[in-house]
C-alpha cells in the first residue's frame, strides 16, 4: 500500500465502495437500525417466529438463542458468503471492519454506567463482581489444562465471565483471535447457556436458595439476560423478578470483564517472549490507544458525564457500527473454521462453566445462611 | 497454510489481515471517529439540541 497519511487505509471509494455496501445491506436487512425504516429484516422475522412460538419461561426463544445486533448480521453475512462466495470487488471495503471495531468498542462506553447498580447493595454487586473475576481466571485455566488454543480460551472467558457472548467479538481485535475462533467459542458460551438454564432451575429446590437469591444465582451462574431469566423464572415467579432487578448488576461492569482478560494474556505473553504455544494478543507491543480511551470514554460514563437521550443516540451509532463490521465478519468465515477444536471448545465451556455455577451456589448459600445477604 | 478465498483477493489482498502501520492506522481513524461523535451527540444534549 502507497501510505500518504493515515487515511490511505481507508482506499479510494471506487475501490472501497462495494464492500461498504455490502455491508450497509446485510446491516438494513439484518437489524431494524436507526433511520432506516426497512421491515424486511431478519430481526422482525425472528419477533414474529418468538410470536408464533410463544414465550418460555417468559422469554422470547430468539433472545435465548441470543439474536441482537451482532448475531443477526453475522449469521445473514455467513450464510451469503458460504452459499455465494465473496467478490474480490467486496474486499478492500470490507477491511473496514479493523476500523470499526475499536470505534463501536469506544462508542460502547456510555452504555456502562455503574451508578445504575447502586441500588442493588454491596453484597449482591460484590457477587456480580467476583463471579465475573472468578469465572474468568478458571476458564483460562481450564483452556491451559485441557491445551486449547489461547486467543479461543480468551474469547470463552471473555463470554462467559460477562455472561455475554459479545463480549467474544469485542475481544476479538484484543487477542487476535481467528474470526471461526471467535463465533465458534461464542457458540460454545450460547449452548452452554442453554444447558445451564435448563439445570439451573432443577438444582435450586435441592440447594435451598430462597427465591430473591435465586434471581442473582440465574444472573451469575447462567449465560445471557434471557437466559439467566429462564432458569430464574423456572424456578417462580419472584425469583424471576428478581433475576430482572439483579441482571443490572452483571451488565455494568461487563467491560472490566474483558479488560480483565485482554490484560491477563496480554502480561502471559510478555513473560512468554518466543514460546511458540502462545497466541494471544499477538503483536501487540504496548496497552491498545483505543482501549485506553474507551476506559477513559467509559470513566466519563461512571461520572455521568453521558446522559440520555445522549447515551442512547450514542448506542444507536454502536449498533449501526457493530452491524456493518459483524456482516464482514460472517462474509469472511468457511463453516470449517468455526467448527475447528470445537469439542474441545464446548469442554471448556462447560467445565468452567459448572465450577462457577458449584462456587457460586455455594457462595451464595453461604452468605444467606449467614446473614450477608438478608431475607 | 490454505489460502482463505472468502477473504483473500487474487492480488494475495486478505481483508480480515490486519497488522503493523495499516492497523495503527485503521485504530487511530477508529479513535477519531468514535470521539468526534460521542462528543459531537453529547454535545447537542448540552446545547439543548437533543
Amino acid at each position: 500500500m502507497n501510505r500518504s497519511s493515515i487515511f490511505s487505509t481507508l482506499y479510494s471509494l471506487k475501490a472501497a465502495l462495494p464492500g461498504l455496501l455490502a455491508m450497509f445491506f446485510i446491516a438494513i436487512f439484518s437489524n431494524n437500525l436507526v433511520g432506516v425504516p426497512n421491515p424486511f429484516t431478519l430481526q422482525n422475522l425472528f419477533a414474529w417466529l418468538d410470536g408464533v412460538i410463544g414465550p418460555l419461561n417468559h422469554q422470547s426463544f430468539f433472545q435465548i438463542m441470543n439474536a441482537n445486533f451482532v448475531w443477526n448480521p453475522l449469521l445473514m453475512g455467513l450464510i451469503i458468503g458460504n452459499l455465494f462466495g465473496v467478490p474480490n470487488a467486496w474486499k478492500r471495503g470490507l477491511s473496514y471492519i479493523h476500523l470499526m471495531m475499536p470505534l463501536g468498542i469506544i462508542m460502547l462506553a456510555p452504555h456502562f454506567m455503574i451508578g445504575h447498580a447502586s441500588k442493588l447493595g454491596f453484597m449482591p454487586i460484590l457477587i456480580c463482581v467476583a463471579a465475573m473475576f472468578i469465572t474468568a481466571t478458571v476458564t483460562l485455566y481450564t483452556g491451559r489444562l485441557l491445551k486449547l488454543d489461547d486467543r479461543q480460551t480468551s474469547i470463552i472467558a471473555g463470554g462467559l465471565s460477562t455472561g455475554d457472548p459479545h463480549a467474544g467479538v469485542i475481544l476479538m481485535p484484543l487477542i487476535k483471535a481467528k474470526g471461526g475462533q471467535v463465533v465458534g467459542a461464542s457458540a460454545c458460551v450460547i449452548l452452554f447457556g442453554i444447558i445451564a438454564m435448563l439445570i439451573l432451575p432443577l438444582v435450586g429446590p435441592l440447594v435451598g436458595i430462597p427465591d430473591k437469591y435465586f434471581g442473582l444465582a440465574a444472573v451469575t451462574t447462567v449465560g445471557n439476560g434471557a437466559q439467566s431469566l429462564f432458569a430464574a423464572f423456572g424456578q417462580s415467579y419472584e425469583a424471576g423478578r428478581y433475576a430482572t432487578w439483579f441482571d443490572v448488576g452483571r451488565h455494568v461492569i461487563m467491560p472490566a470483564g474483558f479488560i480483565y482478560v485482554f490484560v491477563v494474556m496480554f502480561i502471559r505473553k510478555l513473560k512468554n517472549k518466543g514460546n511458540t504455544n502462545v497466541h494471544a494478543t499477538g503483536d501487540i507491543k504496548t496497552f491498545p490507544i483505543w482501549l485506553m480511551v474507551f476506559i477513559f470514554f467509559w470513566a466519563l460514563a461512571c461520572l455521568h458525564l453521558f446522559r440520555q437521550p445522549a447515551a442512547h443516540a450514542i448506542f444507536n451509532m454502536v449498533q449501526w457500527d457493530f452491524s456493518m463490521a459483524a456482516a464482514a465478519l460472517g462474509l469472511s468465515l468457511p463453516l470449517r473454521e468455526i467448527a475447528h477444536d470445537g469439542i474441545k471448545c464446548f469442554a471448556v465451556t462447560c467445565i468452567a462453566g459448572c465450577i462457577r455455577m458449584v462456587l457460586l451456589l455455594a457462595a451464595i448459600l453461604l452468605c444467606v445462611k449467614t446473614g450477608l445477604l438478608p431475607a | 497454510m490454505t489460502t482463505n478465498k472468502q477473504t483473500t483477493d487474487q492480488d494475495g489482498f486478505d481483508f480480515m489481515a490486519n497488522a503493523g502501520r495499516e492497523e495503527q492506522d485503521r485504530d487511530m481513524i477508529g479513535i477519531l471517529l468514535a470521539s468526534a461523535i460521542t462528543v459531537v451527540i453529547t454535545a447537542c444534549q448540552y446545547l439543548g439540541l437533543l
